[in-house]
């Protein structure tokens, strides 16, 4: 049960999981075509660098999965904490603030970075 | 005069060294100094022989400027204090404009105009009264007495009755002073003076000199000791001192003394009062840091983009906002240096001689140096190292250069980026700032009531509010409920609705801050009601991801419900898990199948583990027993939107619409279903209705830009930022 516990720590495995469903959709669908790019994120539930959870966003294939990329390099790694991740994938802070106020990292291409808009994301409905 | 005024610190000369610039600064000094005054003990005389041969040199080069009517080379003791203020005055026409010209041709990167905002200039009055006249005499001839190099003998003097905090003026006035007049004196030398000086007023030297910081300097210096260790390489501190001095000569023609121009363009509450200004900021900024991290190294980064594109000799990119936007960032920078060099006028020289122990003070220096000199020299320094712009942006040259700098610099160079990422940037900037303003207007964690409440006075503001809400007027509702809970504090109805009239309109941030308080009203009532207050806490963390928090209300309503708290074990489980609890909302279940309100909150459970399936069946039955339940049905909406079946979501929400149809939340999740099948003019419709009913749903503010952004309705993205809802409406019309 330990186990359900963590992994329902991060916020951002909620919006993660609904990228997953989300990419399956027609909506999810053009955003991988429109994009064509992989991304990593990795997220720390307090601090950047510290226990971070890897999620490959593949916008090639159109899938997200858990852990470190396999198929080579990705195009942009960002870096976020959980709560600025949530921020930056429903709007409430944009890409550049994030990057500026250092709470997102980017190493990798930076075109493929640019990219990196909270339209791909879905966003969560409220009760 | 103003020397006089200095040396004697005027009539709202304040006693606390901290709004009063020169007084802090000589604080500092003195403070600094009362080591070398004690090595001065060991010491058994100066020699006047070698303070003659300094003196000598100064003569010579104020002789030596053009436009110095003087070729005197000494003159009557007497006259000395004045003629040399008037050589001082007299330099200006002539070699010293040009060099401070120059200084401010440089460009140095200024501190953006509305940090100054406040300023407030004003002139000292003069104080005459016979105990100042008596003291301003023995300060000209302390002045005078000195020109020679001898050693100030005082008069003996009546008793001034002078007030504690007249003598710390005195003390410290008179100990920035000496080092104006004594600039070419050692430092043993000027402190035997002022102690001489200090004495005969009987004034103790040291008095409260290391008297502890105010306390809100404390976080100041923290600022500042975090803010240098991560600025390595360091700063320009000078350079950044270049600016401020830059700025604060402002309009001054020429180098008057510098006493003057602080006196005359700030006077002491000027100072006082940019610095409570720039206090704030900082306070801004701390606070910012401690929700976000603003973290200097960000910009760095963009510092090292700006070494990038300096390197661009596009002239397009050359001009372009991008441009602007970096060096409004490194006027940002300074901001930041200068927050540390300048606000706290208590504390800076000390803190500039902490951080930079090796080095003479900046006041020691500018001053031993005379300012002409330390003109000319800065002048000429900057011709052997080039504008100032290139040596910050060199300096940055040394830090990492990530491979993200470089793959931009690669962009720029190749031209891939187009006009509109520099106008992003440019953006990006602005919205920063106000989003900082905003972080400063709302505290978190309080509940923020709204200002000009039509309804605070009103007789029955509950009941009133109670009609709203029932007619659907949410935003009007909440008003009525925050006059009576500003009436009634106590009254955990008008708060409990208040929640739930936030929940609708779409706005959980208030939700949770503010049912919070009822929640715990209720709590020590044990009133049944209060199961309602858990299960919309409960839904309302599940809404902003906040899972633990969100299963300890769930858990909370089963423990204080009167059917179902058996079931909980008697005490509180150090952690909660989730298939804990989920498996005791089923036993209630099972126990009586007929409350919807079990359903409910399972329904609430399995949208926390993302078992939507499982969420949505739960939602289901309890909508077959209560069919009317708007909420219900815009819960199971979400439900249905979050596991992609945004149609059925669609179907959901218009139900709920069809029972209220100023449910916001609806509204604003309608939009949401729209925009997550790629749907974005459809959802704009839908953002902009519930904006209309409720323009401080910030959720549905943001998602609106996204869509705008995703439909290509670039046009309309001023009117959101601006917060048009009358071009909106018109333009998107439902």
């Amino acid at each position: 049960m330990a186990s359900d516990s963590s992994a329902t720590q991060l916020k951002s495995d909620a919006l993660m999981e609904q990228m997953k469903l989300h990419l399956s959709t027609d909506a999810g669908k053009a955003v991988t075509k429109k994009i064509g790019l992989v991304y990593q994120i990795n997220i720390a539930p307090k601090k950047i660098g510290f226990d971070e959870v890897v999620y490959i966003v593949d916008l090639k294939k159109g899938e997200v999965t858990k852990g470190p990329y396999e198929g080579g390099k990705p195009d942009a790694t960002f870096s976020f904490k959980d709560d600025d991740f949530i921020k930056v994938a429903t709007g409430k802070m944009n890409p550049q603030i994030a990057f500026m106020r250092g709470a997102m990292k980017i190493k990798g291409s930076l075109s493929a970075a640019q990219k990196f808009t909270p339209d791909i994301f879905p966003k969560p409905s409220k009760m | 005069m103003a020397m006089r005024e200095l040396a004697t610190g005027a009539a709202n000369c304040d006693p606390s060294a901290s709004s009063n610039p020169l007084g802090a600064l000589a604080n500092a000094l003195v403070g600094s100094s009362s080591k070398t005054q004690e090595r001065l003990k060991e010491i058994p005389t100066t020699t006047p022989a070698a303070e003659r041969q300094f003196f000598a040199q100064p003569e010579d080069r104020l002789r030596a400027i053009p436009g110095s009517e003087s070729d005197q080379s000494l003159l009557p003791v007497n006259a000395q204090g004045s003629e040399f203020i008037r050589r001082f005055h007299a330099a200006e026409h002539g070699a010293f404009e040009g060099a401070w010209n120059d200084i401010h041709q440089a460009n140095v990167p200024s501190v953006p105009h509305d940090l100054r905002v406040g300023i407030n200039p004003q002139l000292q009055p003069t104080l005459d009264g016979p105990p100042q006249r008596v003291l301003s005499g023995l300060l000209h001839s302390f002045v005078d007495s000195s020109r020679g190099g001898l050693p100030f003998r005082p008069a003996q003097l009546p008793l001034l009755g002078l007030s504690e905090g007249d003598k710390r003026c005195i003390r410290d006035r008179s100990t920035i002073m000496a080092r104006h007049f004594f600039a070419d004196k050692s430092e043993d030398f000027i402190n035997a003076q002022v102690n001489t000086l200090l004495h005969s007023l009987d004034i103790d030297s040291d008095v409260r000199g290391k008297a502890p910081l105010p306390g809100r300097f404390h976080e100041l210096e923290d600022y500042w000791n975090e803010s240098q260790s991560m600025m390595k390489p360091g700063p320009h501190v000078g350079d950044a001192w270049a600016s401020e001095f830059n700025q604060h000569r402002g309009k001054l023609g020429g180098p008057d003394a510098w006493v003057n121009s602080f006196e005359q363009q700030h006077g002491a509450n000027g100072w006082a009062s940019e610095f409570d200004q720039q206090y704030s900021q900082l306070a801004t900024v701390d606070q910012m840091r401690g929700v976000n991290v603003p973290n200097l190294a960000a910009m760095e980064q963009t510092r090292m983009l700006a070494h990038t594109l300096a390197q661009n000799e596009d002239p397009k990119f050359q001009n372009s906002k991008f441009l602007q936007f970096l060096s409004k960032m490194s006027r940002g920078e300074l901001i930041i240096d200068d927050n540390q060099v300048k606000p706290a006028p208590g504390d800076w020289a000390s803190e500039f001689q902490q951080q930079h122990p090796a080095g003479p003070s900046w006041a020691d220096e500018y001053l031993h140096r005379g300012p002409d000199q330390w003109a000319n020299e800065f002048a000429a320094e900057r011709e052997t190292n080039g504008p100032l712009d290139d040596q910050w942006v060199n300096e940055f040259s040394k830090l990492h250069v990530n491979d993200w700098a470089d793959e931009f610099g690669k962009q720029v160079a190749e031209g891939t980026l187009g006009d509109n990422t520099a106008d992003d940037w440019a953006n990006a900037y602005n919205e920063f700032w106000n989003e900082q303003k905003q972080q400063s207007d709302g505290s978190r964690g309080v509940y923020v009531f709204s200002d000009m409440n039509p309804y605070v006075g009103h007789p029955n503001p509950l009941k009133e509010g109670q009609d709203l809400f029932r007619r659907g007027l949410l935003s009007e509702a909440i008003l009525a409920l925050e006059a009576e809970v500003l009436k009634n504090p106590d009254n955990a109805e008008g708060w409990r609705l208040l929640g739930i009239a936030h929940a609708e309109n779409d706005d959980d941030q208030q939700v949770i801050q503010l049912t919070a308080i009822a929640a715990m009203m209720r709590a020590q009532e044990a009133d049944p009601t209060n199961l309602e207050v858990l299960l919309s806490l409960g839904v309302s963390h599940t809404n902003e991801l906040e899972q633990a928090a969100a299963l300890r209300y769930l858990h909370g309503w089963l423990r204080h419900h009167p059917k179902y708290r058996t079931l909980a074990s008697s005490d509180m489980p150090e952690s909660l898990y989730h298939a804990d609890v989920s498996r005791l909302f089923n036993d209630a279940a099972l126990m009586s199948p007929e409350d919807a309100d079990v359903h409910i909150v399972l329904g609430v459970l399995y949208n926390l583990s993302r078992e939507y399936d499982r969420a949505i069946a739960s939602f289901q039955t309890a909508l077959k027993l209560k069919p009317n339940d708007y909420s219900l049905w815009n819960k199971l909406g979400a439900t249905q939107a979050n596991s992609v079946q945004s149609a059925d979501a669609i179907l959901a929400y218009q139900k709920a619409l069809d029972l209220k149809p100023n449910y916001v939340r609806a509204w604003a999740n309608m939009g949401i279903s729209y925009a997550n099948q790629g749907l974005y003019e459809d959802s704009i419709r839908y953002y902009v209705r519930a904006l209309s009913m409720n323009p401080k749903a910030d959720n549905a503010w943001q998602y609106l830009r996204i869509s705008l952004s995703s439909a290509s309705r670039h046009d309309m993205l001023n009117a959101c930022d601006s917060r048009n809802l009358d071009v909106l409406q018109k333009e998107f019309p439902l």
